[in-house]
């Protein structure tokens, strides 16, 4: 993981246009609830398309201290910044390495930055079309009488499943059992009701999408997480989306997809991520509790009557940093994501075709050496 | 079996065959011959493939490479739907579809270095099919090349070169000049294949299309390319000089693979001292020549022991004959010119081999120390189809983590992903399970006879093909090196 500290910012930074600073986390989540077919990689590419073209800069290493200002500011702020640092580590990456490339013809700098500020929107078309692609190749995998299980609201996986649907043209022949945990996100206690909002919509695109295929003909089952190992005998194959793709081939993904791979894993099912390849993000975990972020998930709580407000003795893990009293907010547990192991998947779908999970190390290290 | 050679209807009445033939007669000789599985298996079926396709481009009169492709492509579609189960049709298809993609990119890129002149290796068959109009060519060269017509009949059986030269040739042809392999890379934008394609600049501004949502203040008069566009836009979409001898390159790199293929066995079979050590116990299974190519290489140095599984009913009459005479039993000993020591059995090189039935197989696991498999053909994800058995085979060699290695030339590896294993799978003549004299028997049961076996990535260790070992997961690389994107659906 690149660094998540927020730096101070630079004093070019602060000379520009006094009147109106640009605000990058306001940014990126007005991009992401204005259009809801946005990625959060996409939206974070678009931020800084965005904070590039209300600075005017004119040196490289201006442009790159300012983006890498940026970046670690919206990375603070949000509670789980991986998925998108995917797309920050992308956009800083291909602007240093066009930069590098001596032979291009576009390699001076003018040229680079005026690309990326004019094509902002290619960049997001491109992104969308990826899921299209995805969802065109990968719908080959849904054969006639297979039954997919799949969880969350991934908008990748709704768009494989339905255009799937659309493919068989009325005479739909698989089926689909959808894990929704809509009963859990009650448990949740009053201090995660601030974080309700983004929970509540990936429950309400999962709803959507199980509304979508039964339009479409397709019979699904919704069954809660912990119905998946009772389930696993009737599926063929378990189907997931990811928030990133991770350096070793695992994936990181909505809480419960480790534990649906490991039982597609002991069942002998195959266990399919379909990603954009624009979810690659460098970053190695070991396990669940290697991840940079902090969750929420696990709280020891000693005292029975505390414990119901929310107000226990905590033991959280200090091993992550939380530097300068600015501890990053934490995950709350319907937005907690956790980390499926490379070992488990059989194959990443991705707009560039099935890759095995060892092969996205590859492309990471094109990209990155 | 019976019958002489002459008669039969496979693979060496076809080469002989094609050079009288008209190439649309041979299109469709091919296709009847696959469809009667009168040529089966992954090398006849690729030789076969790789010839009618020489015959294809040589006779084609147009200067248009893109009317190359789409002739390629179609005769292509037609030998697949044929006989879809043989893979490597397709990936003889898709490999001389990719090379021809090469050459015209590659001439673009470099002028004037074609193809031909840079690998010394290249052995040309110097057969009568050969087209006149082709000055290019080194003309010399393999009056002993099994591949021309007079040995064609034992492409299976028939090694490439006379035992003398073989080594010579491994070393000199260690890895051959691939087109395809080494330049698509560099050559076939680079950027596309990278994550850095979302960044990729478009080619042209379209008007084509105009992005829904929400609309970045500075960019709404430059409507954007949508990516369809910028896909499609292979290189041969753009009107460009082709040059003459385009057609000279595609045909060298043809006769290129056809000497991939001859020589796949000895190249694989070089790797056989790093994995066959002294005093080994090895497992295979199925009479194929590239495991007794392998086995008889390492024989010459060390000597070890081999459990030969009898893979009853499919293939036991050939692993038998395999072992008595080191080559499988098919009726077309007295056309093969010269039966030398390159079919001795590993009997006469001091190997003790033994045979077992099939059903030993996990009793007799524990004791093995490694196990080398034959393919049919290799998966993209890492998996493969070989001769029913296999995969008990494995799973057994799980069970006492015994290392699985797979023999499989490049030629077999197929692009296509297995979407649905079922389909893959061929089913044979239940008559060789149980006779039809039996009239009860057969009335009252069902008797199914899977041809193969489909062997998920995970049991196997180490692929070892004719470029070298192979993790099972590095595979898919070697797919996109020798494959384009845009032929994997043809």
């Amino acid at each position: 993981m690149t660094s998540t500290t927020p730096t101070q910012p630079s004093p070019l930074h602060n000379s520009r246009s006094p009147s109106e600073p640009f605000d990058i986390v306001t940014t990126y989540h007005h991009l992401l609830s204005a259009d809801p077919d946005l990625t959060m990689p996409v939206a974070a590419i678009e931020s800084l398309v965005l904070a590039l073209s209300s600075t005017p800069t004119l040196t490289i290493s201006e442009t790159l201290a300012l983006l890498s200002t940026h970046v670690a500011t919206l990375k603070s702020a949000i509670p789980n910044p991986i998925s998108l640092s995917a797309g920050t580590d992308l956009f800083q990456r291909y602007l240093i390495s066009s930069l590098q490339r001596p032979s291009s013809p576009d390699g001076d700098f003018e040229s680079v930055r005026r690309h990326l500020l004019t094509n902002g929107r290619l960049f997001v078309e491109r992104a969308k079309q990826a899921r299209e692609e995805i969802a065109n190749f990968g719908r080959h995998f849904v054969r006639d009488g297979k039954t997919v299980l799949t969880n969350g609201g991934s908008r990748v996986v709704g768009s494989l499943l339905q255009s799937a649907a659309e493919a068989s043209a009325g005479s739909v022949r698989f089926r689909v059992i959808y894990v929704l945990d809509s009963d859990n996100l009650h448990a949740c206690t009053a201090a995660e009701h601030e974080h309700r909002g983004r929970a509540k919509r990936l429950e309400a695109e999962g709803t959507a999408t199980v509304a979508g295929l039964r339009k479409r003909g397709v019979p699904v089952a919704t069954i809660p997480s912990s119905a998946v190992g009772y389930a696993m005998g009737e599926v063929d194959m378990v189907i997931v989306g990811a928030e990133g793709v991770v350096e070793n081939g695992g994936i990181i993904s909505r809480l419960g997809t480790y534990q649906m791979g490991l039982l597609a894993k002991s069942a002998g099912k195959p266990f399919y991520v379909v990603a954009e390849s624009h979810k690659f993000v460098r970053l190695y975990p070991l396990s669940q509790f290697d991840l940079p972020i902090e969750q929420d998930v696990l709280r020891f709580v000693a005292d029975e009557t505390s414990g119901k407000s929310g107000k226990g003795v905590e033991f959280t893990d200090e091993a992550i940093d939380v530097e300068d009293g600015k501890a990053m907010k934490k995950n709350s547990i319907a937005d907690s994501v956790d980390f499926t192991p490379p070992n488990l998947i059989s194959g990443i779908i991705t707009e560039g075709g099935v890759l095995t999970p060892s092969a996205v190390s590859e492309e990471l290290i094109k990209i990155w050496f | 079996m019976a019958r002489t050679v002459s008669m039969t209807p496979g693979l060496a009445s076809f080469l002989r065959s094609l050079k009288n033939d008209p190439v649309e007669a041979s299109i469709e000789h091919l296709i009847s011959l696959l469809k009667r599985r009168q040529i089966h298996n992954s090398r006849p079926c690729a030789i076969a493939t790789t010839q009618l396709l020489l015959q294809v481009v040589a006779e084609f009169k147009g200067k248009d490479s893109d009317i190359l492709i789409s002739r390629v492509r179609h005769v292509g579609q037609k030998l697949i739907t044929a006989q879809p189960r043989e893979m490597a049709v397709g990936n003889i298809v898709r490999r001389v579809l990719a090379l021809i993609r090469e050459v015209i990119e590659g001439d673009e890129v470099t002028e004037g270095s074609p193809i031909s002149e840079s690998p010394s290796s290249i052995q040309p068959l110097s057969t009568p099919r050969e087209p006149s109009h082709h000055p290019g060519l080194p003309s010399s060269i393999s009056t002993s090349s099994p591949l021309d017509h007079s040995g064609a009949g034992h492409p299976i059986d028939s090694s490439p070169h006379p035992s003398e030269s073989s080594s010579e040739a491994i070393s000199s042809v260690h890895r051959p000049v691939l087109t395809a392999s080494h330049t698509s890379y560099s050559t076939a934008a680079p950027l596309a294949t990278s994550l850095f394609g979302l960044f990729s600049r478009p080619e042209t501004p379209s008007p084509a299309s105009t992005p829904r949502g929400f609309q970045s203040p500075r960019h709404g008069d430059n409507p954007p390319v949508p990516i369809h566009q910028l896909k499609g836009l292979t290189i041969t979409d753009l009107p460009k000089p082709v040059p003459d001898d385009f057609k000279a390159d595609v045909l060298d790199g043809i006769r290129e693979i056809l000497d991939e293929l001859d020589q796949v066995d000895d190249q694989i079979a070089s790797y056989a001292l790093d994995h066959i050590h002294s005093n080994e116990i090895i497992l295979t299974h199925s009479s194929s020549t590239t495991v007794q190519k392998f086995l008889l290489t390492a024989a010459k140095k060390r000597k070890f022991t081999v459990l030969h599984v009898e893979s009853f009913p499919n293939d036991h009459k050939n692993t038998r004959a395999t072992m008595v005479t080191g080559r499988k039993n098919q009726g077309q000993a007295e056309e093969e010119e010269d039966v030398d020591d390159r079919f001795s059995p590993l009997t006469a090189a001091g190997i003790t081999v033994v045979l077992i039935p099939d059903s030993a197989v996990f009793a007799i696991m524990s004791r093995v120390n490694k196990v080398i498999l034959a393919t049919h053909s290799v998966l993209a994800n890492g998996g493969l189809l070989a001769a029913a058995g296999a995969h008990a085979i494995t799973k057994a060699a799980k069970m006492h983590q015994t290392p699985v290695v797979v023999l499989s030339g490049v030629y077999k590896l197929s692009p296509v992903y297995a979407l649905d294993l079922d389909e893959l799978i061929e089913y044979g003549d239940p008559g060789k399970v149980v006779n039809y004299d039996d009239g009860e028997f057969v009335e009252n049961v069902d008797v199914v006879n899977p041809l193969y076996d489909h062997v998920p990535p995970d049991l196997v260790d180490i692929y070892i093909t004719n470029l070298g070992p192979h993790a099972p997961s590095y595979l898919y690389r070697i797919v996109q090196d020798h494959y384009r994107k845009e032929d994997i659906t043809i």
